[in-house]
């Protein structure tokens, strides 16, 4: 066998396997755009006021906001003022969702965010040195109307208040709110239940200052975000669909590599590895989380994510390396480990944020790595060193494209003195390398448009009656498209079963008898042939 | 606590089909604190038109945040006029005093400058009909009101849709409200119906054009790789300060009369034609505001007589302004005070007592 698949096949086979690929492309972008409706939806919530009344007898204890045993409300704090009630009898209750409707699993997950509305007053202004909210939340869940309230979650949590005033602080601007940041507050990993009930206290303490200089909140906004069961359908019928296509692909190539004589290289293991990941992102375990109550599904996402990204990048390295063109040595993991190290290191440094982050709000959900100064610190050191690890990287990955294109024309200018034998070799070297070179970079550029397309657009285009949900077709078109990209490297760039003999009418026979010519560089300069080379006996014919 | 709004013209039944919404009384007075407490019943609000009764008697429990809305439009009113020769609270009457004439069914004329067609009453209108639809959108946050959100509107089964592709944006819903029910009653052809429906629907732009999108990163890591925004509602003072600059830039507008086939129908023309002619954001007003320094009850100006004015500015607060050239007198006045206060969230404050010295400036 001379080379990969891709070098063997005729321009029009390549054509039609083009086109079909394109199409399955277009199909998963439409499936996102017409079919799906838009990711996730964000629901705003206006907490209730309550007063805790039950002052002895033990009711619930949990505050309906609305509905039957909705608790005792209070329009302002003027009332409460007058009424002389206390602030730990002030509960801020948040129904999730709204009236009339219920949760699904297939929402997948839900995190909650919140925002205060302090109004500016002169003589209770929020101090001006990072002013702390001690907020004590619980969470409760029931699966009917009329169940009683099963808590999920209780806590008692520092969040940091970063508001500021744009207006003069001056007494005709009182009452006019300050402009807040937007604080994190719960994340689910899964929606299991079908109402949930968020309970909010801010107790006072002024002896250990405890809710004391953060100004005069008047109104606890909350948004769930949680992504809709339609999108989630649609992404769950991708999976199903791709995972046996992807699966079968990759046991045809590594049954091609197997019935070869020699032992695959680096390269043909590379692809199989990022097939292998992008199997392990494919496969649908999601359909678990309809049934089981698993809250570390998003963790998984995450790290499943994370895999094939890093294999990905690992792949575009290997693959440059080993079409280098040079006389240098490879086929080896162990050269690669400059190149790599930094994805590695990388990824590792995310993996570690995440499981600070996601991790832990498997055991608190209202945990947030962001609340606290010293953890923002570390989240950010470790976002900056990733960040710096992904500039390594492609300074390395430029660098070695670089260095490949630099080879390919110093080869250029040498492959009518070679033997034919040879510079066939090269041409499809180079052809395998450019082609590939031409499809990445169409995915990149593909993905990067998306992704700003998404968003800068509002999420949804109207043509007539029609409407286009552009973030979901992001998602599906994308993640349709990689999936693309790791079939074709697959089938392309498969050993070839075919002869040199069987495409050209001139075949040189004596190159037909020496096979497994590899998916590898490491061939050598006409002056002194490898191991390889020798390998693949074809020194008897220069 | 309760401010009698300057334009709350109320007597009885009467005048059902005067040009001011009377059905604004439930924004004060004790329709309003009663609100919450007990259902509301819709035939004891004054002023309703049938369309409205049937919309109150339909919807009863989004009403309490419709009264919400005026009154909320009431304070921002009062913030905005505040230290003016018209500061929206033309009548400083508490309920004691105003309660037993709505219930002897008196018909005691306070003040309609509202009633007239002029820029006070265009801006009155706009922060009114904003004010319900801000409400609104607000108690649907809450969750008070059932009838909010995308059931009603999406196709299928209750339920599905929401499970398929989520909800769509409450905000439309409460301009719905305000425009069904701040609306229902400017259907005559005449121009004061076309001066309300313009200026309400000025409000209710407002409070669309000042929604503002947030966005919340939460892929791979927290990263933007998905993004989820949402818009959110602006702090009402942001919408009065917004029709304020309305108000003083409102276009001054011509009535003219067509024959149509439905009869006499009264249309707005822009008085001068080289201004730009208004557009939907903005106030119109086709009669002239009195000056507002004497007490007229034709005019529904209540003077600035015995109002307190600010001696060194020289704004319209000021003293020479607000008194309207009449001058002002001075007095000494001892208060005490609450000071070095110290505000406990939410509702506690420990203060000392001072006595402090003011010179009061009240108009002659």
């Amino acid at each position: 066998m001379a080379g990969a698949i891709i070098e063997n096949m005729s321009t029009k086979k390549l054509v039609i396997v083009g086109v079909i690929l394109l199409l399955f492309q277009v199909l998963s972008f439409l499936v996102g755009g017409l079919f799906a409706p838009s990711p996730t939806t964000a629901i705003h919530y206006v907490a209730t006021k309550c007063v805790d009344v039950r002052k002895h007898n033990q009711q619930s204890k949990w505050f309906m906001p609305w509905g039957p045993h909705q608790c005792e409300k209070i329009r302002d704090f003027s009332e409460a003022m007058a009424m002389r009630i206390q602030a730990n009898d002030i509960v801020f209750a948040v129904h999730i969702p709204l009236p009339n409707k219920e949760m699904s699993p297939w929402f997948q997950f839900m995190l909650v965010i919140l925002q205060f509305d302090i109004a500016f007053n002169l003589n209770n202004q929020i101090a001006e040195d990072g002013a702390m909210v001690t907020i004590d939340v619980g969470l409760a869940y029931r699966d009917d109307i009329l169940s009683e309230w099963t808590e999920i979650a209780h806590s008692r949590e520092l969040r940091k208040l970063s508001c500021n005033f744009t207006a003069p602080k001056k007494p005709e601007n009182e009452g006019r709110h300050y402009d807040c940041d937007l604080m994190p507050f719960l994340e689910l990993g899964s929606v299991a239940h079908k109402y949930y009930l968020v309970n909010i206290r801010l107790p006072v303490n002024e002896r250990k200052r405890v809710n004391v200089g953060i100004g005069e909140i008047k109104d606890i906004q909350l948004v769930g975000i949680h992504q809709n069961g339609g999108f989630t359908k649609v992404w769950f019928a991708m999976k199903t669909f791709l995972t046996p296509s992807i699966l079968i692909i990759m046991v045809w190539y590594w049954r091609r590599i197997t019935l070869m004589t020699r032992p695959p290289v680096l390269l043909e293991k590379m692809i199989f590895a990022l097939g292998i990941s992008m199997t392990f992102i494919n496969i649908p375990v999601e359909w678990f989380s309809v049934g089981f109550n698993w809250t570390w599904m998003l963790l998984f996402g995450d790290i499943r994510q994370g895999i094939f990204y890093t294999m990905l990048l690992s792949f575009w390295i290997i693959f440059c390396g080993e079409h280098m063109m040079d006389q240098a040595e490879r086929n080896r993991f162990a050269v690669y480990w400059k190149q790599v190290g930094p994805i590695v290191f990388g990824s590792f440094c995310l993996f570690i944020f995440d499981m600070c982050e996601r991790g832990v709000q498997l055991k608190n959900p209202f945990y947030s790595i962001w609340a606290s100064d010293v953890g923002t610190e570390l989240a950010m050191a470790f976002i900056i060193v990733a960040g710096i690890c992904a500039c390594l990287y492609f300074l390395f990955l430029c660098f070695m494209v670089f260095q490949v294109f630099r080879n390919i024309s110093g080869k250029r200018s040498s492959l009518p003195a070679m033997s034919r034998a040879r510079r066939l070799h090269y041409e499809g070297l180079i052809f395998r390398f450019k082609f590939l070179m031409l499809v990445t970079l169409a995915c990149a550029a593909m993905t990067v448009i998306f992704f700003i397309i998404s968003q800068v657009n509002e999420g949804h285009w109207h043509w007539d009656e029609h409407t286009v949900q552009v973030n979901s077709a992001f998602f599906t078109g994308i993640y349709g498209m990689w999936n693309l990209y790791v079939f074709a490297i697959m089938f392309l760039y498969a050993p070839s079963h075919k002869r040199y003999g069987d495409e050209q009418s001139n075949g040189d026979l004596g190159v037909n008898s020496g096979e497994d010519m590899q998916l590898t560089t490491t061939v050598t300069h006409a002056d002194g042939p490898t191991e390889i080379y020798k390998m693949a006996r074809k020194e008897a014919q220069e | 606590m309760i401010y009698l709004g300057c334009f709350l013209f109320l007597c009885g039944l009467t005048h059902v089909t005067a040009s001011y919404p009377i059905w604004w009384s439930l924004a004060v007075g004790h329709q309003y604190s009663s609100l919450g407490t007990q259902p509301i019943l819709c035939g004891s609000i004054p002023g309703l038109v049938p369309k409205q009764l049937r919309f109150c008697r339909n919807y009863v429990e989004i009403m309490p945040s419709v009264a919400e809305g005026v009154k909320l439009g009431i304070q921002e009113c009062q913030h905005q006029f505040r230290g003016r020769r018209w500061n929206c609270t033309t009548v400083n009457d508490n309920l004691a005093i105003f309660g037993p004439v709505l219930d002897k069914g008196e018909c005691v004329r306070i003040v309609p400058v509202v009633s007239a067609a002029t820029r006070e009453s265009a801006f009155v209108h706009a922060i009114a009909s904003a004010g319900v639809a801000f409400a609104v959108t607000r108690s649907c946050a809450e969750g008070s009101a059932t009838i909010c959100g995308c059931d009603t509107r999406h196709k299928g089964p209750p339920g599905d849709g929401w499970k398929w592709g989520g909800c769509s944006e409450d905000v439309e819903f409460g301009s719905m409200v305000s425009r069904e029910f701040a609306d229902a009653r400017e259907n005559r052809p005449d121009a004061r119906s076309a001066m309300n429906r313009h200026n309400n629907e000025a409000g209710r732009t407002s409070i669309n054009d000042h929604m503002h999108l947030k966005c919340k990163c939460h892929g791979l890591s927290g990263s933007c790789e998905v993004k989820t925004c949402w818009w959110s509602q602006p702090d009402f003072r942001v919408i009065g300060d917004y029709l304020k600059d309305k108000y003083d830039s409102a276009s001054e507008m011509v009535v003219e009369k067509h024959r149509e086939s439905r009869g006499w129908v009264e249309t707005l023309r822009p008085r001068y034609a080289y201004f730009k002619p208004p557009t939907e954001r903005d106030l119109v007003y086709y009669e002239s505001s009195p000056n507002f320094c004497e007490p007229n009850s034709d005019t529904g100006s209540f003077g600035t007589r015995d109002r307190i004015c600010n001696l060194t500015s020289h704004g319209i607060d000021g003293c020479d302004l607000l008194c309207c050239g009449r001058g002002h007198n001075t007095r000494t006045e001892r208060r005490k005070e609450k000071c070095h206060c110290i505000f406990h969230w939410c509702c506690y404050v420990s203060c000392q007592e001072c006595v402090r010295i003011y010179d009061v400036h009240t108009c002659k």
